[in-house]
């Protein structure tokens, strides 16, 4: 009994611990790309637009890939349920709502945290354990204006972007599938896509991938700085960023999906 | 507080704990300006904790540090960036950014603090790298040059800002005896050029004698001998003897006593 309470107070402190140093990280990063700025101590232009580059640009390929699959796949899913009330024609309906609303932005989170999130803790462990962040402070450079503002400005950039994108190829993806597969006429598709959309479905999806790329910036960076020891730390790490940042992402999607219900 | 402006370094009473553990346990000494200061002592003694200390990337549990008379130790985090830019670190393993050329890792201090145009940046950036004998190797990556060039490439990043004290953290560890030789010579000569200060971390006796002004010896966090380099090997302190003699720890004389230390538990 003392050992469960012991171990429960344990994991209740380290995680207010987590979430204080979180929101130290939060309050360090807004104050150098909010406030710092207006101050004349600029941000790092050329390395934000090369992690735009990296976050958005590169993960282009494969995002579309995976949302064109996903649309496709969401076509037959519902296809399948659809054609026992003869009500066909809303399959374009629900790949466009569910696309904009939920999958595309969920999708393009997902694949981002695993290609630039584990990245970013792999950074910046890599440098923590080389005594490059060490490095950093004794130059009097400090290691969240160098390292973590800019990366968060591309991620806040990257991922609604890649998101836009997205939604688009999911759309392209049922369409393609019912139009050849299903034989559904391509006229009538786009006639009910359009219809069936309003500008909350993507204000829906666009807000909600905003909060996607903060918590996948946050999360990437704290676990990166939690690295400890050599690389075996730096991989624990990663492994864990991962894990957290696909959580957290989930829980960010349920808040702002109960939001946007009930608002 | 006795501040003699001989000393660019004081450290007064200095206690530093991880956790309940203490690491350094009430050091004082001065470095006096432009000598070669050699913190010398064993694995886990704790002298990189105190060059860490000095160099302000770690903060103290107690007691002060003064560097030119100004307490380090009690600034906030904008007050030590002005002390900071004086101050240049090399580390263990170079620790230099692996993202960026040589001459890229050079030029970021200047590139960052100071409004000189890039031309100007260029060339102190050239001057600094012929003067570690790198000239020519600015456009290297660190993963491309030997561990040797990347301790002298870290020097170069650290005389970047022209500072008036560098620290060394084991600057000849994982070296051959000829190249730890020529970073020692080199760190010689950065000392007689520029009237550097120089804070040594070093358990290797062979470049303490090469560059010892004055050698202070720690053990389990505290200072247990101080002076010159002779002063130490003339020293009667049991530890200090052990150590120059490169004698190990007595484990029992006879066979049987030391399989006797190793069962008795």
């Amino acid at each position: 009994m003392t050992a469960l309470l012991g171990y429960t107070g344990r994991v209740g402190l380290n995680l207010l611990y987590a979430v204080l140093r979180v929101c130290v990280l939060i309050v360090d990063t807004l104050g150098w790309v909010l406030v710092a700025p207006l101050r004349g101590k600029g941000l790092r232009v050329r390395s934000t637009v090369e992690h735009f580059v990296e976050f958005g640009v590169n993960s282009v390929p494969i995002v579309g890939l995976i949302s064109f699959l996903i649309g496709a796949i969401m076509a037959m899913q519902s296809s399948y349920q659809l054609a026992k009330f003869g009500a066909m024609r809303y399959i374009a309906a629900l790949v466009a709502v569910s696309g904009l609303r939920e999958l595309a932005p969920l999708m393009t989170a997902i694949l981002i945290t695993g290609r630039s999130g584990s990245a970013i803790t792999a950074e910046i462990g890599t440098m923590k354990v080389a005594e490059e962040i060490d490095a950093l402070e004794v130059m009097g450079l400090n290691p969240t204006k160098f390292l973590v503002a800019p990366k968060f400005v591309a991620m806040l950039l990257a991922v609604p972007c890649v998101t836009v994108l997205s939604m688009a190829v999911m759309i392209l993806g049922g369409f393609f599938l019912s139009t050849v597969v299903i034989g559904m006429d391509p006229d009538l598709y786009f006639e009910v896509t359009a219809q069936s959309i309003v500008g909350k479905d993507l204000v829906t999806g666009l807000v909600k991938s905003v909060f996607f790329a903060v918590t996948i910036c946050w999360v990437g960076v704290y676990r990166g700085f939690q690295v400890e020891g050599g690389a075996e730390g730096v991989g624990k790490q990663t492994t864990s960023s991962v894990v957290t940042s696909i959580f957290c992402i989930i829980l960010v999607d349920l808040v702002f999906t109960a939001l946007f219900y009930f608002v | 507080m006795a501040n003699d402006s001989n000393n660019i370094i004081e450290v007064r009473d200095l206690i530093v704990k991880y956790g309940e553990r203490t690491v350094i346990d009430n050091v004082s000494f001065d470095v006096k300006r432009g000598e070669t200061f050699v913190i010398l002592g064993g694995s886990g003694c704790g002298k990189s904790t105190l060059l860490r200390n000095l160099a302000g990337l770690m903060r103290p549990h107690s007691g002060a540090i003064f560097i030119n008379g100004q307490d380090f130790t009690a600034m906030n985090d904008n007050e030590r960036i002005d002390i900071r830019r004086r101050l240049g670190m090399c580390f263990q393993g170079s620790a230099l950014f692996n993202s960026m050329t040589v001459a890229d890792n050079v030029a970021l201090a200047l590139r960052e603090h100071t409004k000189l145009n890039e031309s100007t940046i260029e060339i102190m950036t050239k001057i600094k790298l012929e003067l570690v004998g790198l000239g020519g190797f600015g456009d290297f990556m660190p993963a491309e040059i030997s561990g040797g060039m990347k301790k002298r490439a870290g020097l170069a990043r650290a005389m970047a800002m022209d500072p008036e004290i560098i620290f060394y953290d084991e600057p000849s560890a994982g070296l051959d005896p000829i190249v730890a030789a020529g970073l020692d010579a080199l760190i010689r000569k950065m000392q007689s050029t520029f009237n550097l200060t120089s804070v040594v971390v070093t358990h290797e006796l062979a470049s303490v004698n090469l560059i010892a002004d004055r050698v202070c010896m720690l053990k389990d966090g505290r200072i247990v001998e101080m002076g010159t380099i002779d002063g130490l090997r003339a020293s009667q302190e049991p530890f200090v003897k052990q150590f120059f003699e490169r004698r190990p720890d007595e484990e029992g004389d006879t066979r049987e006593e030391y399989v006797r230390s190793l069962t008795d538990n």
